[in-house]
């Protein structure tokens, strides 16, 4: 007897300790399995992209999650990412690439025809596509987490004396993490309102200097460079990240998690409002709001703009909607199968925060100038979204991070 | 007599020698396992700052030294593992970890605690009697030890399956399965099961409850002899699905299986190392065998053991002290065996003041912390003490004056939707740190019935 009882023991741990081995071998014949469903329901949300109004409308009548709580035992996280992905993030591109095209083509004209009418097509487009970069910023994932897009396209305040710098030095490779203020929509920001103080002044520069046409070029060709790649490596990453739903460190679900409450902390809380606020120092910094030069030189506001898109584009991932509004699959939703209630109380919360933003002026550097207090306020109102993101939001999903002994026991 | 009668019985020596391999070989796994994973820098050396355990915040890492460490850890653990120097090299066993345990806080783990119990037991025990190189090279081994050395052993497991049991007893654990309801919803990626009936509510119920009543009658299932094999099934089978479920917990099920061999009779631990042995049998027949161990100074052991017991029994329920909710305050949660218990999350900034010219700002955490510190920071309040100091410190040294420092915590508990943790009127400088209770700390607002 004892014996047998012996050899069941010593088989049973012999399975334990494969079992850590193991683990990946059955991640993978998961992600096979799930592969073959998705295929199945994939079929059914592409359906979704090219007749998006019709396959979602059932759930876009605002019920989308009490349906899938009440009727649902289980839930598919697949879903999710093929909502994302097919809805969201690959037409967010889309419409970004084609706004980034624009500014490209207009950059090369007014280098090659520094004129006033050139100049006002590249603020446009400039604008345009600034706005259009809010949708894509969070999703800092495969290709764009690998070549640092965002750092590329998106790092401020610019460096004035970096850019001055290296017109003069007429720098052409930008890869240098020291350079990364000195390109992508800042760094265009600091060319078209910054290296002079009024309209005139600065066509005037590109006109007597062909070194601010090349830098301003060298910018262009960059962001379109590093957006193409990107967009490029969706069109094949998509399938890869729509099954890769595993509770592990680097799926794709827990990985986008993680990127979307990131950017929400610090793309959206503390860059945009809370450095110029003056919250993490001790004196508010006007000089390090979004689309800076813009404003201090009276050329025009955006800061104010941009923060709200980047409001609307966070409220949308959380709530699955696409660019009409339309209501798919989302971690709301996934919150409301889980029996939280965190979903409206989020979505409450991100109409707070828009209320709180609409009342700033456009002009951020008054604005701070001015009263500060109302600054903070939106502050707050984005902090009370960042406490349930990083704490309710991610206990229940229990995304698991990279593995150190701890937490329960 | 009875107890005098007790405290003379014998018991085979083999016993205590299976347990002591058993123990000495896992520890060694443990030390490689966290050698090489990398864990040694990334936990202790990288950090700028350590999270202490009052009175003992002379406990650091030292640098590269760090590593010497654990290699005198994993070194004592090989020696007590074949029985060699056993008395020196379990006294280092039990130095070299617990330093290890003390360097730094947020690496906290009930069972690492019960290892260092463990250890600290065994010096006490005389676990090279037989089977082990000290009998070889002294030619002599104890065919017999008192029993009680054997019992102090299995109720020390028995104290933490008991004690893990009646923690289970309470609302959250029976009523709302939580947090089980959250880890077991989350692990829809595990085959077959996951995405199926890991979802279901009567399932998260049903593993909760059944977690309570294997706590709690496990211990008594293997000292039956009757129930004991049984029981020992139940152990692994617990432990390897615990193992599976939730890998964050590390080796802990697999030092619970090792741990309950010692609850089998002394002839199946004997009939165990004598087959295992059976290639080095020579030596070991050669060894003149001495039929009983005796000690030196039984009534000190004994008395000592005495104390080391009451307090284990006591220590654990030192929370009745404090008011408030013990899963939201945690005065009083650690060193209580405590597992498993709560899901936790936080969010806890600083707004750091200058209270001569009361200029302010908010710090960034991960100037100070690492990651994983800052995620165990948020929500554990003797840690938000700490770190409140700390930063308050290094701002007094740089620059600025007579530093306040206000925290902006909020916490999750077992799935309620979360709230302000910490008094955010509260100057934490002022505060000391101490085992009196935690005024600053808000209350749940919400009562969790129960253990």
């Amino acid at each position: 007897m004892k014996n047998l009882y012996i050899k069941i023991l010593l088989g049973i741990l012999i399975v334990v300790s494969c079992s850590k081995e193991s683990d990946e071998m059955i991640n993978q014949s998961i992600s096979e399995v799930d592969q073959q469903i998705s295929s199945t329901d994939s079929s059914n949300t592409t359906s979704g992209t090219t007749t998006s109004g019709n396959s979602s409308t059932n759930t876009s009548s605002g019920t989308t999650s009490t349906n899938t709580s009440s009727q649902n035992e289980t839930f598919d996280r697949g879903t999710i990412l093929s909502n994302y992905s097919e809805n969201i993030i690959i037409p967010r591109y889309t419409i970004f690439k084609s706004s980034m095209d624009n500014l490209k083509n207009s950059i090369e004209t007014f280098k090659s025809n520094p004129n006033s009418d050139n100049y006002d097509l590249l603020q446009n487009d400039w604008i345009d596509a600034y706005k259009k970069w809010q949708y894509v910023e969070m999703f800092n994932i495969s290709k764009a987490e690998e070549i640092m897009y965002n750092l590329k396209m998106n790092t401020y305040p610019a460096s004035k004396e970096r850019i001055d710098n290296n017109i003069d030095i007429e720098q052409s490779d930008l890869s240098n993490p020291n350079d990364w203020a000195a390109q992508g929509f800042p760094g265009l920001d600091y060319m078209m309102h910054g290296i002079a103080e009024n309209k005139d002044a600065v066509i005037e520069l590109y006109s007597s200097n062909s070194k601010y046409g090349n830098y301003l070029s060298t910018l262009g060709n960059l962001m379109s460079d590093v957006t193409n790649s990107v967009v490029l490596d969706w069109s094949s990453y998509k399938d890869t990240f729509n099954t890769s739903i595993e509770n592990t460190a680097t799926s794709a679900f827990n990985m986008m998690v993680n990127d979307f409450v990131y950017y929400f902390e610090k793309g959206l809380r503390t860059n945009k409002i809370g450095i110029p606020a003056g919250r993490f120092s001790s004196l508010p910094l006007p000089e390090k709001i979004e689309a800076y030069y813009y404003s201090k030189n009276g050329f025009g506001n955006l800061s104010k703009t941009l923060v709200l898109e980047a409001r609307q584009a966070a409220t949308e991932f959380f709530t699955g909607s696409n660019s009409e509004g339309v209501k798919g699959p989302s971690y709301s939703s996934y919150l409301d199968y889980l029996e939280t209630e965190i979903g409206p109380t989020v979505e409450t919360k991100l109409e707070e925060a828009k209320v709180r933003l609409d009342n700033l002026q456009d002009n951020f550097i008054t604005q701070i100038d001015d009263n500060n207090t109302l600054m903070l306020l939106a502050f707050d109102a984005l902090q009370t979204i960042v406490v349930n993101l990083k704490t309710d939001m991610l206990s229940n999903f229990n995304i698991a991070v990279d593995y150190t002994d701890a937490d329960g026991d | 007599m009875n107890i005098y009668r007790y405290l003379n019985k014998k018991q085979d020596s083999s016993s205590l020698a299976i347990f002591r391999l058993g123990f000495g070989f896992l520890m060694l796994y443990s030390v490689i396992r966290i050698w090489s994973k990398g864990w040694i820098e990334s936990l202790y050396l990288l950090p700028s700052f350590h999270f202490s355990y009052l009175g003992f915040e002379w406990v650091k890492p030292v640098d590269n030294y760090t590593y010497l460490i654990f290699l005198v850890c994993a070194i004592s653990s090989f020696f007590v593992a074949i029985g060699y120097k056993y008395r020196y090299s379990v006294i280092l066993l039990f130095l070299s970890f617990t330093y290890i345990e003390l360097m730094d806080k947020t690496t906290y783990l009930n069972h690492y605690y019960l290892v260092s119990l463990i250890s600290f037991l065994m010096i006490f025990l005389p676990a090279n009697a037989s089977y082990s190189l000290d009998s070889i090279i002294r030619n002599k081994s104890f065919k017999l030890i008192p029993k009680w050395n054997i019992d102090t052993l299995k109720l020390m497991i028995c104290i933490v399956y008991f004690y893990a049991g009646i923690a289970k007893i309470n609302s959250d654990w029976l009523l709302e399965a939580q947090p089980l309801k959250i880890w077991l919803t989350s692990k829809y990626d595990l085959p077959i099961l996951g995405n199926t009936i890991f979802q279901m509510d009567w399932i998260h119920i049903f593993f909760s409850w059944s977690g309570m009543f294997y706590d709690l009658l496990i211990a008594f299932i293997l000292l039956n002899k009757n129930t004991r094999p049984f029981g020992f099934i139940l152990v692994v089978l617990f432990h390897v699905m615990t193992a599976i479920l939730f890998p964050s917990i590390g080796m802990f099920p697999y030092i619970m299986i090792t741990c309950s061999i010692i609850f089998f009779e002394p002839e199946t631990h004997k009939k165990i190392l004598d087959r295992t042995f059976a290639i080095i049998k020579n030596p070991l027949n050669k060894i003149k065998s001495i039929k009983v161990y005796n000690y030196r100074n039984t009534k000190v052991v004994q008395t000592l053991m005495i104390v080391f017991f009451s307090i284990q029994l006591l220590f654990p329920f030192r929370y009745f002290l404090y008011p408030g909710e013990l899963f939201w305050n945690e005065q009083g949660y650690r060193f209580s065996w405590r597992v498993m218990l709560i899901e936790k999350k936080g969010f806890t900034e600083f707004k750091v003041v200058d209270s001569e010219t009361s200029e302010s700002f908010y710090v960034t955490n991960d100037k100070f912390l690492t990651e994983f510190q800052e995620r165990q920071m948020s929500f554990q309040p003797d840690f938000i003490l700490e770190y409140a100091h700390y930063i308050g410190d290094y701002y007094n040294k740089n620059g600025l004056n007579n530093v306040q420092v206000y925290a902006e915590s909020f916490v999750t508990l077992n799935g309620r939707l979360s709230k302000r943790f910490i008094d955010p009127n509260v100057d934490l400088m002022k505060e000391k740190r101490g085992f009196s209770n935690k005024k600053w700390i808000t209350n749940l607002e919400d009562e969790i019935k129960g253990f």
